[in-house]
């Protein structure tokens, strides 16, 4: 990396898989406002649907997620009854109208639920909502989890998407983000998927994490290469305690320093893309083959709450505590404490707590940065005609500085980011972005490092 | 002379007169019947409300072909500019999706209509799940007969079910709670459509179009379609459950 970036090394940024981000969410967005934009849902609109299972059997020390470690599962039923009745509820506004192309089950741990109880909700959005056999079916899975033939029928139940969270795997780092789980364990999943059938399977990797270092990080990455995962997505850890309490279990200063940070993300990238991989977006790499990759490479990459994504649909619904779905300029969160979200899928109310109705100003921002972000080059005509002199003058300042570091080359409304800069490309989204300005106070409490 | 004019209409140079060659191919007999009077889903219901000059304009400008199984009518998103009336056989309506899926919309029967409005593409693809035939009225000659005889277009799709009517029907099937439902309310609109007598309190319902079509159609997948005809059969609600039809209590 060119010497003159190193300054944009520490920047916070947010992670933009939304605009405005979840920070700016409040209670002015209602279920109300939920509930009228599911009946303007068109008849045949694609939807994508987000389940969020927030149970885990073990805390993860770097875990930013809304989830709870439960012992009882008695308790995951009961969740899984108010998801039912939620997915009937948002059926019921819909009306008929609205197509599922796919359901992503996040977490949490997804597979902290059993096979049975995930057949049981996708048997509800089948009957609320629409399933064909064509809906693309993706599951976030904890290896220490996966019991003998979950992976058969989950396959058998038309998952053709799974997601491993890997993380890392040396023994030290995984004792270090008390994580400990062993390369066979992966191995003999990865294994299982590839018999079945399942030809998209993801691991997620994190760099920053204490302990890591050059060789360690280059040995999990050519064990990842050596399992072949059809994506990687490599994450940068966001180590942000006073924001998220449970961080605090982990030894700080275990934390690798920022010049290392770069240096892993970059060796992942060097590593990956040299054994063949395609890189998708900032974070994300996808065999040549792969549907993401494919997407990239014919420009219909897009960003959502899961990262980059094929997913076509504009529409996204999520299901269950603390999910966020996006219908017709509203981003609309459900309650994110179980008590909460009981209450009202209980009484058959949409669970909605907080969230955003999008301006048209803001909708202009959010696509120009996605396309940013997705492209590499993002055209701010739109974008500067929809703020006022002042924003705009202060975005093209920004732009300006960024320009003069070759983060950018800029002809008269096209935006392109150097190709080396890439890992910085939140920063220069960030550029883009007049609301940062306004919640730098805030930033540095809640948003990740851009490497 | 609406034949021969109909024929340069044909061998119009684009995508238009390409894509009518094309269906040209596929048809077996594209000659019109000699007379109206002849048609067997006249009096049923299209052409019934006319009167006899509005009916010598429309005989004029008909004309009859047949669309051999599996071969299309029309197709999404290239031109359509002509009406047409299924007079035998049955199609399937579908639409490919933003994801490249095809989404089935609907099922045309004996006396259903498509392409209702002339347009540069078309909203569906229609495809003819049997050896169908249809009569066709370019809208062109249409328009003309309205200088003549106003309304005639109106009154000639007034009777038949349109694609619009399809996707009512649609939605109301996919807002049903259970998939029993769902299975229940598509056979008694085939059974309104299609289906006949079999014999004393008995209603036989063709199903031309296949099981996965039937899934695609309800928002279900095909094990659950499955499931569900078996189970309905278990339950009596379906007296006989065949590959291609069913039978129900009339």
């Amino acid at each position: 990396m060119k010497p003159e970036w190193r300054k944009y090394l520490g920047v916070r940024a947010p992670r933009y898989t939304s605009y405005p981000s979840a920070l700016h969410f409040d209670e002015q967005a209602t279920a109300a406002d939920y509930e009228r934009r599911l009946g303007e849902v068109g008849l045949y609109e694609p939807l994508s649907l987000y389940v969020h299972i927030p149970f885990c059997r073990q805390l993860c020390w770097y875990c930013g997620c809304n989830m709870r470690v439960e012992n009882d599962y008695s308790r995951a039923l009961r969740y899984v009854r108010a998801l039912n009745t939620e997915i009937q509820t948002v059926g019921r506004h819909l009306g008929g109208a609205g197509r599922p192309l796919s359901v992503h089950f996040g977490g949490g741990t997804p597979n902290y639920l059993k096979v049975a109880e995930i057949g049981d909700i996708l048997g509800a959005i089948e009957l609320a909502l629409g399933l064909t056999d064509g809906t693309r079916l993706a599951i976030e899975l904890d290896p220490r989890l996966i019991a003998d033939g979950d992976i058969e029928r989950l396959a058998g139940l038309g998952f053709n998407r799974m997601s491993l969270g890997v993380q890392d795997f040396d023994a030290e780092v995984q004792a270090a983000i008390n994580r400990l789980q062993s390369f066979e364990m992966i191995e003999s999943a990865v294994g299982e998927m590839r018999r079945v059938g399942v030809n998209d399977i993801s691991f997620d990797l994190l760099y920053g994490l204490p302990k890591q270092t050059h060789d360690s990080f280059t040995e999990t990455l050519e064990k990842t290469i050596a399992l072949s995962p059809d994506r990687v997505a490599v994450f940068g850890y966001a180590h942000l305690p006073s924001a998220l309490p449970r961080q605090r279990l982990l030894d700080e200063t275990l934390l690798p320093p920022e010049e290392t940070r770069a240096d892993l993300a970059g060796r992942a990238d060097d590593m990956l893309v040299a054994s063949g991989y395609r890189r998708v977006g900032f974070d994300h790499y996808a065999k040549p083959d792969n549907l993401l990759a494919r997407a990239d490479l014919e420009g219909r990459l897009r960003r959502n709450f899961q990262g980059f994504t094929d997913d076509v649909a504009d529409t996204m619904l999520g299901f269950g505590a603390s999910a966020i779905g996006y219908v017709g300029g509203l981003y609309a969160q459900n309650a994110k404490t179980l008590g909460d979200y009981y209450r009202r899928t209980d009484s058959q109310e949409l669970a909605t707590m907080r969230g955003l109705i999008l301006s048209p100003r803001e909708m202009a921002i959010g696509r120009t940065i996605r396309e940013l972000l997705c492209r590499s080059q993002a055209d701010i005509a739109a974008l500067l005609a929809s703020l006022a002199p002042t924003e705009a003058n202060a975005v093209c300042a920004r732009l300006d500085a960024l320009e003069a570091d070759g983060l950018i080359s800029w002809e008269g409304d096209l935006v392109a980011l150097a190709p080396e800069a890439r890992p910085l490309s939140r920063v220069v989204a960030m550029a883009l972005d007049p609301y940062e300005k306004a919640m730098a106070g805030n930033s540095l409490r809640s948003l990740a490092r851009a490497v | 002379m609406p034949l021969i004019r109909l024929a340069a209409g044909l061998n119009r140079p684009g995508k238009m007169g390409e894509r009518l060659e094309t269906a040209e191919k596929h048809c077996k007999a594209q000659d019109r019947p000699k007379s109206c009077d002849l048609c067997e889903v006249r009096g049923q219901s299209i052409c019934a409300d006319l009167g006899p000059r509005e009916f010598l304009h429309v005989e004029k400008t008909m004309a009859r072909r047949a669309v051999v199984k599996n071969k299309t009518l029309m197709i999404e998103g290239e031109p359509n500019e002509s009406l047409y009336i299924v007079v035998d056989g049955s199609f399937r309506l579908s639409k490919v999706l933003e994801d490249g899926r095809r989404q089935v919309t609907g099922f045309l029967f004996k006396g259903d209509f498509v392409g209702v409005r002339s347009t540069k593409a078309s909203a569906y693809t229609a495809e003819a799940l049997e050896d169908s035939s249809v009569c066709y009225f370019p809208h062109r000659y249409l328009d003309e007969i309205a200088i003549d005889a106003p309304g005639v277009k109106d009154r000639l799709i007034a009777r038949g079910q349109t694609e619009y009517h399809k996707a009512q029907d649609h939605i109301v099937l996919l807002g049903k709670k259970t998939a029993e439902e769902r299975v229940i309310s598509f056979i008694d609109l085939i059974s309104k459509n299609i289906g006949s007598s079999d014999g004393p309190s008995r209603r036989r319902v063709p199903l031309p179009m296949s099981r996965q079509d039937i899934a695609d159609y309800l928002g279900l997948r095909l094990e659950t379609l499955s499931r569900t005809l078996a189970a309905l059969k278990q339950d009596g609600s379906l007296l006989e459950l065949a590959r291609h039809y069913v039978v129900i209590a009339a």
